[in-house]
């Protein structure tokens, strides 16, 4: 063998959209035996690798190089930060065709199912699965496609939805129980619910149009960890893909959809902690079904091609719930007209 | 051309979903509660009572009742666990969440002729007018 002379190579690396990726991906391709330094640069999506690869040509490289990455792949020629246009072309057809089901729902009064005067866990589950299909989809629904669909796009595809999930559910029981025996709910004025309806609204809009990967200015639209804060410690990477989506699963207890709140002051009715718990834990059960739909569909989207489609079509969605949202709460607090009415 | 054809199936998908849903919503809107029609509304004694049921909305949307007169608003409901039981007046300053079944009472003052008291559940999409004359 010959000690041929170190070289350096630029590929583009596809995918890479957070800070705390770079950082990963430096590490794994420096796991290589032939890698003596791996640098890699978010705003280019490249990263240059050097080694002594020989004399063999940059593509078989980029895919001996790929298998080390985790959640991306190389690839030896530029890719030009070029917008797919064409992806609209199936996108936009997606998103109206969805965004027509969900009125379609609204209007046959899947709402006007639920009956009867006395609330039992069952009761309490099939009021779940229907809030899940309500306007309530709008909010709740419009979070949890934002949050797995940015999880999705860094390369983190079940693990946060899941404990998104996990921290919904918990949180029902938990404080389904505290309401329960405090006899009290903890319930905001139409001040409180008009602030955080319209920031669940605007992150939405923020995270809709930084998915539709039109503007390069959007990307700092999406949640990040400070870049030296990665670099110093994975850990802290980990932590916002593990903590941060339990938490918001968590705080989705407070979200202003009116099923929620109709059962949460039964809870707060049967003035009793495990009555209380199990009615919202039923509850928030019957909404999981379809949440959980919503949070995996990006586990059917594994090509790239499929992925650029997905993502512009639940970023279209995503802004349409969001506009929808904010015409709403500045309807409820009486700025302007309402303008549905169902 | 073949890369187009995802985008003619999709497009056609969603044309047919549009249309299905514009047909009823369209045929479904000649027959909503958009009428005036005063049934809702007895007068017992010196008082207006005013009848709206909550569910899934409310009914009916639209109501005139009588000016300069002390109003009583029943709101009914039965089985109601959606957002129509998350109701607020915003011109009384008037919050609540309706019981899944029964009738809540909310007194309102005599009102100007010529104005309107809106109710309007918590997420703003399901909404109740009532116009004093």
């Amino acid at each position: 063998m010959t000690a041929a002379g170190t070289r350096t190579y630029t590929f583009q690396v596809n995918g890479m959209h957070c800070k705390a990726c770079v950082f990963l991906s430096e590490s794994e391709l420096a796991e290589h035996p032939k890698v003596v330094s791996a640098k890699a640069s978010l705003r280019a999506r490249s990263v240059k690798v050097s080694g002594d690869f020989g004399d063999r040509p940059l593509d078989e490289i980029a895919r001996e190089l790929s298998a080390f990455l985790s959640e991306h792949s190389l690839s030896a020629t530029a890719q030009g930060k070029h917008v797919d246009w064409d992806e609209f072309g199936v996108a936009v057809p997606i998103a109206i065709g969805c965004a027509a089901l969900f009125v379609l729902l609204q209007e046959i009064g899947v709402v006007n199912l639920v009956s009867g005067d006395t609330v039992t866990y069952g009761t309490a589950f099939l009021v779940g699965v229907i809030a899940s299909l309500s306007t309530c989809m709008a909010i709740v629904g419009g979070l949890v496609l934002s949050i797995s669909a940015t999880f999705a796009r860094l390369g983190d595809r079940t693990r946060p939805q899941a404990l998104f999930h996990v921290g919904r559910v918990a949180s029902f029981l938990v404080l389904g129980g505290v309401i329960g025996l405090l006899g009290s709910a903890f319930r905001l004025n139409s001040t409180g619910t008009f602030v955080l309806s319209l920031s669940v609204a605007l992150f939405m809009l923020a995270i809709g149009i930084s998915l539709l990967d039109v503007f390069p200015w959007a990307s700092w639209l999406q949640p990040s960890m400070p870049g030296f804060v990665s670099r110093r410690a994975l850990v802290t990477a980990n932590l916002s893909h593990t903590l941060a989506p339990a938490l918001v699963g968590g705080a989705t207890f407070f979200l202003p959809c009116g099923f929620t709140q109709a059962m949460q002051l039964y809870a707060v009715s049967t003035g009793n902690a495990v009555t209380g718990a199990l009615t919202m834990l039923f509850f928030a059960l019957g909404t999981l079904p379809v949440l959980a739909l919503l949070s995996f569909t990006s586990l059917a989207v594994r090509t790239a091609a499929k992925q650029g489609v997905f993502f512009k079509s639940v970023g279209l969605l995503v802004i349409l719930f969001a506009v929808f949202n904010v015409v709403n709460s500045l309807a409820a607090i009486g700025v302007i007209e309402p303008v549905f009415n169902w | 051309m073949k890369s187009m054809t995802p985008t003619i199936v999709s497009i056609a998908v969603a044309a047919v979903i549009v249309s299905v849903v514009g047909a009823i919503v369209l045929t479904r809107g000649g027959t909503k509660a958009g009428d005036t029609a005063p049934t809702n509304v007895s007068i017992v004694g010196e008082n207006q009572i005013i009848e709206i049921s909550a569910k899934g909305g409310y009914s009916p949307q639209n109501t005139t009742a009588k000016a300069g007169t002390p109003t009583t608003l029943k709101i009914k409901t039965s089985g109601t666990f959606d957002c129509s039981s998350a109701l607020s007046i915003p011109k009384l300053g008037y919050q609540i969440i309706l019981p899944p079944s029964g009738e809540t009472v909310v007194d309102v003052p005599p009102q100007a002729a010529g104005s309107t008291l809106k109710g309007l559940c918590s997420m703003g999409m399901y909404s109740f007018t009532i116009r004093f004359e």
